[in-house]
C-alpha cells in the first residue's frame, strides 16, 4: 500500500512538474487563459501567472523526489482544490475558457469540461492515496 | 504543525522564484498594461480612428471593423508595411484583439510604441467582444 502510495504520488508529481514547464515557457499564454476565467483581475493574474508555474514546480520536485513531502501535499491539495472550484465555476457560468492547464490555449469549452475537471479529482484522489498510506521521505508511517 | 510549516518553507521558495522571473524572464508579462486601455463609449467620441486588428489573419478574415488593418506578432514583418503605408499619424491609434482576456493588442500597441514611436496608441478595452455586443460589428466586412 505504501509502495502504491509513493508511486501514485511520483506521478501526480511528474504531471505537476510537466505542468509547470509548460505554463513557464509562456507566462503571457498562462495569463491569457487566468484572464479568460474572469475572476481574478488583471494584476492579480499577472502574479498568478509567475507564481503558479513556480508553485507547480516546486511541488511537482518535491513529490517526485520525495523532499519536503508533507507540506507539498499540502500544496498539492490546495492547489488542485483551486483548479476543480475554477473550472467548475467556469463550467457553470457556460464560459467559453482557455484551460491554460499545461500552458496550451485550447478552449475548454471545445472539449468540455469533464476532463480538466476529472483530471484534477484523479489527481487529488492520488494524494488521498498517498496521505493515507503515509508516505513520507524517510519511509516512516506519518501520525 | 510540520505540513503548514513546510508549505510555507515551498511557498516562499516559489515566491521568490516568481520574483525573479518577474524581471528576469524574456517572455514576463507587463504589470501595467491598463494605462494604454480605452472604452469603446470614448473611442466612438474620437473625430477620427486608425483602426488595428491584432487578431490571427484567420480571425481576421472571418470577419474584421471595416477599414481595419490587420496586425499581427505572426506577420509583422510583412504587414508592418501596409501599416506604414496606411498610418495616420494625426488620428488616434486603436488596436483590438478578441476579447478582454486576449493580450494580443497590447502586445501589438506595444511594439508600435516602442519601435516606431507611435504615441498617440490606444488598446480597446473588450476587444472585439465589446465591438460584437454593441453590435458595430455590423460594419464588419465579412
Amino acid at each position: 500500500m505504501r509502495r502504491l502510495g509513493q508511486f501514485i504520488e511520483i506521478i501526480v508529481g511528474a504531471v505537476f512538474l510537466w505542468s509547470g514547464i509548460a505554463k513557464l515557457l509562456d507566462p503571457s499564454a498562462f495569463l491569457s487563459a487566468i484572464l479568460t476565467y474572469e475572476v481574478f483581475s488583471y494584476k492579480v493574474s499577472v502574479i498568478a501567472s509567475l507564481g503558479v508555474p513556480y508553485l507547480e514546480l516546486c511541488v511537482g520536485a518535491c513529490l517526485v523526489f520525495r523532499v519536503i513531502i508533507v507540506g507539498a501535499r499540502l500544496l498539492a491539495v490546495v492547489l488542485l482544490v483551486l483548479f476543480i472550484i475554477l473550472l467548475s465555476q467556469a463550467a457553470m457560468r457556460g464560459l467559453d475558457v482557455d484551460c491554460g492547464c499545461f500552458g496550451s490555449s485550447t478552449k475548454s469549452s471545445e472539449s468540455g469540461f469533464f476532463w480538466p475537471i476529472a483530471r484534477d479529482v484523479i489527481m487529488l484522489i492520488g494524494i488521498g492515496l498517498g496521505i493515507v498510506a503515509g508516505v513520507n521521505a524517510n519511509g516512516s508511517r506519518e501520525k | 504543525m510540520k505540513s503548514v510549516r513546510e508549505a510555507c518553507v515551498i511557498s516562499v521558495v516559489t515566491g521568490l522564484c516568481g520574483l525573479i522571473a518577474f524581471f528576469a524572464h524574456p517572455k514576463a508579462p507587463a504589470f501595467h498594461v491598463d494605462e494604454l486601455e480605452v472604452e469603446l463609449e470614448e473611442v466612438l467620441r474620437f473625430e477620427e480612428a486608425f483602426w488595428i486588428d491584432a487578431r490571427s489573419d484567420e480571425e481576421f478574415e472571418k470577419g474584421h471593423l471595416e477599414g481595419a488593418l490587420s496586425l499581427n506578432e505572426e506577420r509583422w514583418e510583412e504587414q508592418i508595411v501596409d501599416f506604414l503605408d496606411a498610418w495616420n499619424p494625426d488620428a488616434p491609434t486603436v488596436v483590438y484583439c478578441s476579447s478582454q482576456a486576449c493580450l494580443r493588442s497590447h502586445e501589438v500597441a506595444e511594439r508600435l510604441k516602442a519601435e516606431l514611436g507611435v504615441e498617440n496608441i490606444f488598446v480597446l478595452k473588450g476587444g472585439w467582444e465589446k465591438l460584437a455586443e454593441v453590435e458595430i460589428v455590423e460594419r464588419a466586412t465579412q
